[in-house]
């Protein structure tokens, strides 16, 4: 069966160029593209149009659920399931189960933001089109790549090989699925 | 050193700053004048109300000791740690520690109170005190509790810290501030070194004489009582205090257009993590404090937080209400505002919630000075009384006082530490 077609994969050799090339794929409304740098580069996701990542509100679900796990669990053992009098306190007080609840808190965050993260980043992820490609290896190593899928809806090969020649590409190959 | 000096515009510092210097000038002295007017209306007040305006000017007054403390305490942390990104900021906090030899002057008259008038604050300076108008019985001097305590509790151990605390803070301020200003001129690492070095000696004096000079101020107002959380709590609310002071000092010298070009997002931002640390710091050591003595449930400590929640025939007071408020108000609203990130980076609302932060840090010293100034009955006056008046006349005359002495040093300096090794990280602050 013949591989179906992923998209196109433009090498940059520097960092100021990769930078530019996102700002004029980003300013062509392209979605569904990515760019592979060896190294963090500041001020890329700004580049990219990359708005701000959706793991806090994960992160958020999961405190919530930590604090109230923890409130009713208190409530449940202490006052509900075996009602008993410890030291002249209430069956139940927000105050002393506080410190599980917020305990739980910061657990459940914590699972919830990495959990957030994985989905997020569709991790784990145990194969990707650019792994067939040979150039990865300098995209780990030396060089900087904007790849866009043919799936985005803009996606025009050729207007998308013009639109990464006259952003600086070096080098433009096609990548299979 | 000097490879950067060349690099940095000095008109960033002097220009802005000096040209504005006359408004600035005229600023202070209005600041003066409000601030002479507010101590003099609290003279009038203790000549009308007497120990509850004593009261009311302490908690005034410690209120702003507590923003200068805590102001001096971020630059020592800024030195200790030697951080970059704080650079930019510094010489705020510099110019703002600069209140404190005046604030020891204002904090004379409690002193000399506690000699010619003793009793009219701290029970324990009058050994002959008469607890049963505060609804106990004996004298001071009869009190076991008094008797065991009275080698830390008395006229001349309050004197001392006093001098102490405030002798070593403004050393040590008036120490920092002069080499980082002195770096702006030679750019010479040495001035660097020594602000580390009064910095190494500055923290610990600093925890130690606070800590001391606010179990004696404000804990022992009620010597009873017994909470190892004390100097923290006062330290968490000093810290919280200086950021909101220093956030709003930031936002106005950016729309003034002095910081435009120096302050990016990320200060903002991590100003407003500095801001939501400290709040669950002190929501950590209050909570730890009540939780505590919740548990233990032993009289000489739970007292404290009756007086402040029920009379003496069980019925729920004002302070009760109060201290629901600082629940809510000082913990979980700036929680749930400040860990909103477009909130930390917002020109507009850092500086509300820094104003509202340091209005709560108020009213929390209320909540710890005036129920301590109890009626007959053994009973803590209502927070809205004729009180409040006096509390607004200190914490306006203080802070007038404060105020100037912040915008004279603001006068002189340059905006930024033109010269400090960590400049150029500050400028380019990034995440």
């Amino acid at each position: 069966m013949a591989a179906t077609f992923y998209g196109l994969m433009a090498r940059f050799d520097t960092a100021p160029d990769i930078y530019h090339a996102a700002q004029q794929v980003r300013d062509a409304g392209y979605k569904n593209w990515d760019c592979i740098t060896p190294f963090p580069v500041h001020g890329l996701d700004g580049a990219m149009g990359l708005g701000r990542s959706n793991v806090p509100k994960f992160s958020l679900l999961g405190g919530l659920t930590g604090f109230t796990t923890g409130m009713s669990m208190i409530w449940f053992t202490g006052a509900f399931d075996y009602p008993l009098i410890v030291g002249g306190k209430p069956y139940f007080s927000p105050l002393f189960a506080f410190p599980i609840s917020y305990e739980l808190t910061i657990l459940f965050t914590a699972f919830a933001t990495i959990a957030g993260m994985f989905i997020l980043n569709w991790l784990p992820q145990h194969y990707h089109p650019v792994l067939k490609s040979k150039e990865i290896l300098r995209g780990l190593d030396d060089a900087f790549y904007v790849v866009i899928e043919a799936r985005d809806p803009k996606f025009d090969l050729n207007r998308a090989k013009a639109l990464l020649s006259q952003a600086g590409a070096k080098e433009i190959s096609e990548l299979e699925a | 050193m000097s490879t950067h000096v060349a690099t940095i515009s000095p008109a960033a510092g002097s220009a802005a700053a000096h040209s504005s210097a006359s408004s600035v000038g005229a600023a202070a002295n209005k600041a003066l004048v409000l601030g002479v007017i507010g101590l003099a209306a609290t003279g009038l007040g203790v000549a009308v109300s007497g120990k509850a305006a004593a009261f009311s000017y302490l908690t005034g007054l410690v209120f702003w000791v507590a923003v200068a403390l805590g102001a001096l305490f971020l630059i020592m942390i800024h030195h200790v740690f030697d951080a970059g990104w704080s650079t930019v900021l510094r010489r705020q906090y510099e110019n703002w520690i600069t209140c404190l030899p005046w604030l020891g002057l204002l904090f004379a008259p409690l002193l000399i109170s506690a000699v010619v008038a003793p009793g009219l604050i701290w029970k324990w300076t009058d050994p002959s005190y008469d607890l049963s108008q505060i609804g106990g019985h004996g004298t001071v001097a009869q009190d076991v509790l008094w008797v065991k305590k009275s080698g830390l509790l008395s006229t001349m151990t309050l004197i001392i810290a006093s001098f102490v605390g405030f002798g070593g803070w403004t050393l040590i301020s008036s120490r920092l501030r002069a080499h980082s200003i002195a770096q702006d001129t030679d750019g010479d690492i040495a001035h660097t070194h020594a602000n580390r070095f009064w910095t190494a000696v500055g923290l610990p004096f600093t925890a130690l004489s606070m800590t001391l000079c606010v179990i004696l101020w404000v804990k022992a107002l009620d010597y009873h009582w017994y909470s190892t959380m004390f100097g923290v709590w006062f330290f968490a609310g000093a810290v919280r205090a200086a950021l909101s002071l220093g956030v709003i000092i930031t936002i106005w010298l950016w729309s003034r257009g002095d910081y435009k070009g120096i302050l990016n997002n990320n200060h903002m931002h991590s100003i407003g993590m500095l801001m939501f640390a400290f709040t669950v710091f002190w929501a950590y050591i209050t909570f730890s404090q009540y939780f505590l003595i919740y548990m233990a449930n032993i009289p000489e400590e739970t007292f404290w937080y009756s007086l402040r929640e029920i009379n003496k025939d069980g019925v729920f007071n004002t302070w009760g209400y109060v201290g629901m408020f600082l629940l809510f108000g000082h913990f979980f609203a700036p929680f749930l505002t400040l860990i909103h990130y477009p909130v930390k980076l917002s020109k507009t609302w850092l500086p509300r919630v820094g104003a509202f932060i340091a209005t709560v840090v108020l009213i929390d010293m209320i909540y710890n000075v005036m129920p301590s100034l109890k009626n007959s009955a053994g009973d803590a006056y209502p927070f809205l009384s004729l009180n409040l008046l006096w509390i607004a006349t200190s914490v306006v005359g203080v802070g007038g006082v404060c105020v100037w002495a912040y915008l004279n040093s603001f006068a002189k300096t340059k905006l930024i530490p033109i010269r400090d090794p960590r400049i150029v990280e500050s400028l380019t602050h990034h995440e």
